[in-house]
């Protein structure tokens, strides 16, 4: 079972994470792309497109450090544990998180119940944002891979 | 090898059986249920407004019981327990045995004492699967629709109803629509978009008496006001009842509801309870954390239930998003705080420098740990100046171990 591991002393709130998670996700991101790949697609992001969001957030503490909050794919999950429509479930194989947008209400159960506050909301309110570690790239978490502090970190649990 | 038995195939009972499963791979599990099939009954709405098919509303994957090794006895209804024996009897005169027998029956709709309403086969309720085939039939001969309760109950039928173009009529005894999740102003923004959708609301209304046809079904409801609202059809969502029945008739300590321990134990031996059934909480949440714990303890793994926080929801109707979490009603000596833009509305309401209700309309994404910061009365005392942009940053701490995050007060 895989987590990203976060170390917030080393990150200093670039945010290349959060551009590289919208651009792993928006629709023009090639399928299994490459590193190469995701750099080009993050020049072809629309920034001003409400429906480009990123699963990771970066906070100032307003004291000069940054708090990054990324799902944890918890052992016991809120969200999972709370959801109505069997549209989170927990992979004990993986042990990640993993979110059925079909079977999807939009009831926003898991909204509520996260206690981090990480799933967000689409803006066609019809489902929800949340991490699926990339599940469309060999290589791994894009948001991993972008960061140039290492701040964050896949790592066997 | 432990025979487990499980009435009921909800929230409260899946949950159960899984989590036998998983901690008891070799053991007998069943499910006995009335329904045909597995449902999410906060899908019903999707079903009754032909968004989605019965399988489309099922909240496991179709093969869960195969997969799990579950049987699943399922459109028979339970007719008795016996503690004693330790036996469940069901249908018509069969019965299975139990070591260890998990109560998950639920809550039914509640018909309040209106002339005709109790008797007419015309009133439905809006709580199960075979409801929603009750209603959708009726529709096919009518499209006027009156709805007694503008509850979340009440506003998921009218909004799947008006999306197949009925006329819906809906009485609210209180002065505003979903009055438990809303304020005034909320409530007034869910108005209009019903409204906009072809509802017609009654707020302070309520239905004393009905006119009948020969067959007993009611073609009018008679207000309080005394005008006369002519339908095809009433849906009755003004309240649940706890499905007490079967335990009361076995002997098992229930008066409005199934009186459980911290562990979810019944007064009967080896007998649990979780989910509606025991009045702890209506909210599907807390009968999957119910069912969780309930079954840990039938495995053999103490597991002490905490008290449910049942003052929370999140309602999505037409696209409007809402989170609605605490006591909105109790402001008396307390603080509230309003942020009001065109897009957005939210209200906080504080008390001794601790969160006690929580409102949000619009985008409510990431806002999950208000629930977290109210159920758990933590200290906002020193952030009330930015209260509405409160995040998990404030409370930042990580599991050095596992890198999971835990919360720094």
């Amino acid at each position: 079972m895989k987590r990203i591991f976060i170390d917030p002393a080393k990150c200093d709130g670039c945010k290349n994470c959060t551009i590289a998670c919208m651009a792993s996700h928006a629709d023009m991101t090639p399928r299994r792309g490459s590193l190469d790949e995701l750099r080009q697609a993050v020049y072809a992001l629309d920034l001003t497109d409400p429906a480009v969001q990123s699963r990771n957030r970066i906070l100032s503490d307003g004291q000069g450090g940054y708090k990054p909050i990324f799902c944890r794919h918890c052992d016991v999950p809120d969200c999972a544990g709370t959801c109505m429509s069997g549209a989170l479930e927990k992979n004990l194989e993986t042990g990640l998180v993993e979110y059925n947008e079909d079977k999807c209400a939009a009831c926003y159960m898991c909204v509520m119940n996260c206690r981090y506050g990480v799933p967000a909301i689409s803006p066609d309110r019809k489902r929800i944002i949340k991490c699926d570690f990339c599940a469309h790239l060999e290589e791994g978490p894009a948001c991993v891979r972008a960061c140039p502090k290492k701040a964050i970190e896949v790592r066997e649990v | 090898m432990e025979r487990f038995v499980i009435i009921g195939a909800g929230a409260a009972g899946i949950t159960a059986a899984k989590t036998l499963r998983a901690f008891r791979p070799q053991d007998v599990i069943t499910v006995l249920s009335t329904d045909e099939q597995v449902h999410s009954r906060c899908m019903l709405h999707k079903f009754l407004g032909h968004e989605r098919t019965a399988e489309g509303i099922n909240f496991v994957p179709a093969d869960f019981f195969e997969k799990n090794d579950i049987y699943h006895i399922s459109g028979q209804t339970v007719t008795g327990i016996d503690t004693a024996a330790k036996t469940v009897s069901y249908g018509e005169g069969y019965s299975v045995p139990y070591d260890k027998l998990l109560i998950a029956a639920g809550s039914a709709f509640f018909i309040p004492p209106i002339p005709h309403f109790r008797e007419a086969p015309n009133v439905f309720g809006f709580r199960d699967l075979s409801d929603a085939l009750k209603i959708d039939a009726a529709f096919a001969g009518g499209k006027r629709v009156f709805i007694v309760g503008s509850g979340l109950v009440g506003l998921d039928a009218a909004s799947a109803l008006c999306r197949r173009g009925a006329q819906v009529t809906i009485a609210e005894m209180a002065p505003r629509v979903m009055p438990l999740q809303t304020d005034g102003y909320a409530a007034s923004v869910y108005q209009k978009v019903f409204e906009d959708h072809g509802c017609r609301f009654l707020l302070g209304i309520g239905a004393s008496d009905a006119v009948v046809d020969g067959e007993g079904n009611i073609t009018e409801v008679i207000l309080s006001t005394g005008e006369h609202v002519p339908c095809d059809f009433i849906i009755m969502a003004a309240g649940v009842r706890p499905r007490i029945q079967l335990a009361q008739a076995a002997g098992i300590r229930a008066e409005r509801a199934i009186e459980v321990d911290d562990h979810l134990r019944t007064s009967a031996p080896d007998v649990y309870a979780a989910g509606d059934c025991t009045g702890l909480s209506g909210v599907w949440p807390d009968a999957m954390a119910q069912g969780k714990a309930a079954a840990e303890n039938m495995a053999g793994v103490d597991t002490v239930y905490e008290k449910p926080y049942p003052f929370k929801n999140t309602s999505n109707f037409f696209g409007v998003t809402m989170l609605s979490v605490g006591r909105l009603d109790q402001t008396e000596g307390a603080d509230v705080i309003v942020h009001k833009t065109p897009k957005e509305y939210k209200k906080a309401i504080v008390r001794d420098g601790k969160l006690t209700g929580y409102l949000s309309l619009g985008d409510i994404s990431n806002s999950g740990l208000y629930l977290h910061l109210i159920k758990n009365g933590v200290d906002v005392s020193g952030k009330l100046d930015r209260i509405f942009r409160l995040t998990f940053a404030d409370f930042y701490g990580i599991n050095e171990k596992n890198g999971e995050y835990v919360y720094t007060v």
